[in-house]
């Protein structure tokens, strides 16, 4: 009851004109985002922040904003998976398996039309559970102290890498270079200067903002010219649209076990969205067997990993909201848009900034069907916008991201430091160090010192106070599993979703 | 396959773990005297994880991935030069010549006919500028177009 109490409260805050016009903004802008291929969420939100910032939105109005862009961007990732079978971001991979197919047999209308309900009853699906488990996991949280807390920040650095990382060694290096740029600036509670040199601009400290548009736009562009890919790629054409009612409910079971399936990939530590999407894709092929044509173009096989990874995407927003523990690249750019607006995410959000909370909630609803509504009839002007070659579009959203930058404070040296980001972020990728640990790590690194701080406090600078209750052994024992199972499982995993992607191509 | 540049990475991040620990050493002590976990507590441990990676890293490096033709290189380079000018230009030149002058480069070195991408680099920095100086009311530079 109280949940329903707070929950209408949120669709007074998300039903605001000036919200539901960000929102409707955001659903266009995420899906543009995540149908243009490289572009993908976390990019695409990391570059709007300075702008939701530098228009003075309310905390309320800028979050439903980026979150309206987040869902938004996991439809557009399967538009340029059907049409182009390029994956707008890694969770799409599943969708291209059936989807460009369908588009190769004639029906590049319906398999886009099918995604994108299918995408709708994922999200939908999620963001009930959402609704359901965010508040009882909060009230749970409530009850850690500054050890758990410190406890959960390593769980969330570890299982960061996802069960389908390549190396933890590097997850965990990334993380550790992400807290060591956060130790940078003025000490917060003694006030020493650590790592400025004595640099004016460096006292207080690396704006995170400023490290993931660098790491994320400006290493993009420069992965664009390296691959020489600025043509772009021959496209689909789209025919008219040819759906009966009966081609939906046919596909309706598969997307509420992809929602489901999804949403519990989403909420637990390290699986994400792209797990989330090959599970359900799997299952259904399981499920129905020899009665699909999985991989020649069954709508089913396009509807099960579109569910399946909207669902894994309103999940991931379960950990994020309640723990203040991100479980994804974007959910952690949303989180540094949270804390730059000064406020402290975790449990305590639930109940100092409820209307927040559920007011982002409620426009994650609403947002969904004005994502169905939009990505229906306006599907050609998103195929059209995609058909712009990278040469052009690139740059230009290198600029948008210049722009966003420097309208936060008017200085240049800002913009030398996102683009050193942008070359330190392009010579990690080459070594396949993950860039999401580095900005999780510059995004924690405060809070997580804080919590060592207190605990040390607590117990008069006895570390054994770090694993001293069940609950943060507990912790810790999820940790070092998250750590260790990509080695012995993730090999088989990632081949398994190569092999079925070879199958096809 | 070589296994170069994780050995020299690791071997690069090393170093810098051992100076940032040392880095933490020469901290003054804070007022009030030192507590339990004092400034320097958080480094020294991110130092000591830094380091054991980096040594992972030296002694079971990944094969490398190909690094980009020495042409390709240029191009980056480029792109990254380019960057750093219209950074340093923005201010002087004003934002919509700085913009033409960036985003026309990029388009232009990306695989654009130059007149088509200079003329990109014109168009998207009158519509920005537009966009944020009377949408937003966020006023960018105007530089050399500036009429006193």
């Amino acid at each position: 009851m109280e949940t329903l109490h707070y929950l209408s409260l949120g669709f007074g805050v998300a039903l605001q004109p000036e919200n539901l016009l960000f929102a409707l903004m955001g659903c266009f802008i995420g899906t543009l985002i995540g149908a243009l291929p490289g572009l993908g969420p976390a990019n695409g939100v990391a570059i709007l922040i300075p702008l939701a910032f530098t228009l003075g939105l309310k905390p309320e109005t800028a979050l439903i904003m980026l979150t309206a862009v987040y869902a938004g961007a996991m439809y557009g990732g399967r538009i340029s998976s059907i049409l182009l079978n390029i994956p707008g971001d890694e969770p799409a991979m599943m969708t291209c398996l059936d989807g460009y197919p369908m588009a190769r047999q004639g029906k590049a209308a319906e398999a886009l039309a099918i995604s994108a309900i299918a995408s709708f009853m994922g999200s939908l699906i999620a963001t009930i559970g959402l609704i359901l488990l965010a508040p009882l996991l909060a009230r749970f949280a409530l009850t850690f102290g500054p050890a758990e807390y410190f406890a959960l920040f390593v769980l969330a650095f570890a299982t960061l890498g996802g069960i389908t990382g390549k190396n933890p060694m590097k997850t965990l290096m990334a993380a550790a270079i992400g807290l060591i740029i956060a130790t940078v600036g003025i000490d917060l509670s003694t006030g020493t200067q650590r790592y400025t040199f004595g640099v004016l601009e460096l006292y207080e400290g690396v704006d995170f903002i400023i490290a993931i548009v660098g790491l994320f736009a400006v290493s993009e562009l420069l992965f664009f010219i390296e691959e020489k890919a600025g043509a772009g790629r021959e496209m689909i054409k789209v025919n008219p649209l040819k759906l009966k009612w009966r081609d939906i409910t046919s596909i309706f079971p598969t997307t509420l076990r992809g929602g489901v399936l999804g949403f519990i990939a989403g909420v637990l530590p390290g699986a994400g969205a792209s797990l989330g999407s090959f599970i359900s894709y799997t299952l259904e092929k399981k499920i129905l067997g020899k009665k699909g044509y999985f991989g020649e173009g069954d709508p089913r096989g396009v509807a099960a990993p579109e569910s399946g990874n909207n669902g894994a995407s309103s999940g991931a927003l379960v950990p994020m909201l309640t723990l203040g523990v991100p479980g994804s690249g974007t959910t952690a750019v949303l989180l540094a848009m949270l804390v730059s607006l000064n406020i402290t995410p975790g449990p305590l959000m639930f109940t100092q900034n409820a209307d927040l909370v559920w007011g982002v909630i409620a426009a994650l609803l609403v947002g969904n069907f004005m994502l169905l509504l939009l990505n229906i009839p306006l599907v050609g002007v998103f195929v059209k916008i995609l058909s712009v070659p990278p040469m052009y579009l690139l740059p230009i959203v290198t600029m948008v991201a210049v722009v966003g930058i420097y309208s936060i404070s008017h200085s240049t040296f800002d913009l030398y430091f996102m683009i050193a980001f942008g070359v330190a972020g392009y010579i990690l990728r080459k070594l396949e160090i993950p860039l999401v640990p580095v900005i999780l790590g510059l995004l924690l690194g405060p809070e997580m010192e804080k919590n060592l701080r207190h605990a040390m406090q607590i117990s008069d600078g006895d570390w054994s106070i770090l694993w001293s209750s069940g609950l943060s052994i507990g912790l810790w024992l999820v940790a070092i599993i998250g750590l260790l199972l990509p080695v012995v499982v993730g090999p088989i995993l990632r081949r398994r979703m190569q092999a079925a992607k070879e199958k096809v191509g | 396959m070589s296994k170069f540049n994780d050995r020299v990475f690791g071997l690069v991040m090393l170093v810098i773990a051992v100076a940032y620990y040392y880095g933490a050493t020469q901290f003054p002590v804070p007022f009030g005297g030192s507590e339990a976990v004092g400034p320097e507590t958080f480094p020294k441990l991110l130092a000591v994880i830094l380091a054991i990676c980096s040594l992972y890293m030296i002694v079971k490096p990944d094969p490398d991935n190909h690094w980009p033709a020495s042409r390709t290189f240029v191009e980056l380079g480029i792109a990254v030069v380019t960057l750093i000018v219209y950074a340093l230009l923005l201010e002087p030149l004003g934002f919509i010549v700085s913009t033409t002058l960036a985003v026309g480069t990029l388009c232009w070195r990306m695989g654009a006919r130059p007149i088509k991408a200079y003329l990109t680099g014109l168009i998207s920095g009158v519509v920005v500028f537009v966009l944020f100086t009377y949408g937003l009311e966020l006023p960018l530079p105007l530089g050399l177009l500036e009429m006193n």
